[in-house]
């Protein structure tokens, strides 16, 4: 009889639902999480002590070192991939050479088009100097003017402080900026179109190659020699909508 | 039948087979040796009231399995071996390990076989696992059936039977 009615019960309990039943297992770990939490460590801790003679395991310290350093390896990754898709947009790249591309964010707050100036954020990147050519869009905007820890300044080619050499249906000038977004090349013989192209010119550690800084808007007679022209460049690229810049830096490592 | 130093055994047995031995396979399971141990050494009754309940222990500490199948397997077994008990005098360590062996075998298959009802999958490994145990377990058994004794202060005259 004893044995029939613990059979019943035994068969009770085997047909009842799996989430009642599973209650009472939950209900054993909660009330001896602690012992059986006890006898987990010294049984992972007698299982660690035989892989740490192993040459091929690491401890579980290292291990969970390890394990976040893939993550934020994975998240770095992400992170190249997309700077690779917005440097990928840039046609021609072998034209750079071995030129180095550093990305910087634009203090889109700062930027001032009448001084001709505006601010970036490269990272703390220890590569940028004074002279560096900065590039957005396919086209040279401006050089860096001010490196420090806190941000670094570039000063916009349209900027009056600015004087950078340009090259223009193949004659070599320089190139002053006039504030007002405009730039000007004193003195040139023979009159330009209009929507010419105006190339930065090559120069050497700082520019490989001849990039596009703005077109011909207007020319004009200059005030000192009528037989000469002044042109005015407008720059390539509508800086309002900045968000992000490269610096070109010719060189790295030198 | 000192049923308080029974019930202090098994929870000390469940703790331990839950959590030290639970990283092991293929390691012996205290549970089922100490079923054979009750069902050698006690009255029919009793052997039948304790293997039942090892095998609710053994439900409620294995949270791999569904509960219900290891608790009919036990008792089953256990009431077969206190009969068979009456029949074959289990005296020496190799009876012993041998019935170990075989109560283990047996409840862990009819276990694996209930749970297939409630979903569980039975798969070529499981057969390996249960040889395993099977194996430790009758090995380690008899040794463990002095301390039990011990413990559950079980009378000289009956370990000699």
């Amino acid at each position: 009889m004893l044995f029939t009615w613990f059979l019943l019960a035994g068969l009770i309990l085997f047909i009842a639902p799996a989430k009642w039943t599973s209650n009472l297992q939950f209900a054993f770990l909660r009330v001896f999480n602690w012992p059986l939490s006890l006898g987990q460590n010294i049984s992972l801790s007698v299982g660690t002590r035989e892989h740490l003679t192993n040459e091929e395991s690491v401890s579980r310290t290292e291990h969970n070192q390890l394990k976040n350093y893939c993550a934020n390896l994975e998240a770095k990754l992400a992170r190249e991939q997309q700077r690779v898709e917005t440097l990928s947009g840039l046609p021609n790249r072998s034209f750079l050479g071995n030129a180095k591309l550093v990305e910087a964010l634009v203090y889109t707050s700062s930027i001032d088009k009448a001084k001709g100036e505006v601010s970036i954020d490269a990272g703390g990147s220890r590569e940028l100097e004074r002279g560096q050519f900065v590039l957005a869009e396919n086209s040279i905007i401006g050089t860096i003017s001010d490196v420090s820890p806190v941000g670094t300044r570039v000063k916009l080619l349209t900027s009056p402080s600015s004087n950078i050499a340009v090259e223009m249906g193949g004659v070599k000038r320089f190139m002053q900026g006039i504030g007002g977004n405009r730039a000007k090349i004193p003195m040139i013989k023979q009159q330009p179109e209009i929507g010419a192209d105006v190339m930065a010119a090559r120069s050497a550690g700082i520019l490989s190659t001849p990039i596009i800084v703005g077109r011909v808007a207007g020319c004009e007679r200059n005030a000192e020699s009528a037989a000469l022209w002044d042109i005015i460049v407008e720059p390539a690229l509508d800086i309002d909508g900045l968000r992000d810049v490269v610096v070109i830096v010719m060189n790295p490592g030198n | 039948m000192r049923w308080f130093r029974f019930a202090g055994l098994i929870l000390l047995v469940m703790i331990v087979q839950a959590s030290v031995l639970a990283n092991l396979d293929r390691g012996p399971n205290l549970l089922l040796i100490l079923l054979a141990f009750f069902c050698i050494y006690c009255d029919l009754d009793e052997a039948i009231i304790t293997s039942f309940a090892i095998g609710f222990a053994a439900d409620l500490s294995g949270a791999s399995m569904p509960m219900g199948p290891q608790t009919l397997s036990f008792g089953l077994l256990g009431t077969a071996l206190a009969h068979l008990r009456r029949v074959v005098n289990i005296r020496n360590m190799p009876s012993q390990a041998l019935a170990i062996f075989a109560v283990a075998l047996l409840a862990g298959a009819i276990a694996q076989f209930l749970a297939i009802f409630k979903g569980q999958a039975f798969t070529a490994q499981t057969w390996g696992i249960l040889l395993g145990v099977a194996v430790y377990s009758g090995v380690v058994g008899p040794f463990l059936f002095l301390p039990s004794a011990w413990w559950m202060r079980v009378r000289p005259s009956r370990l000699a039977r």
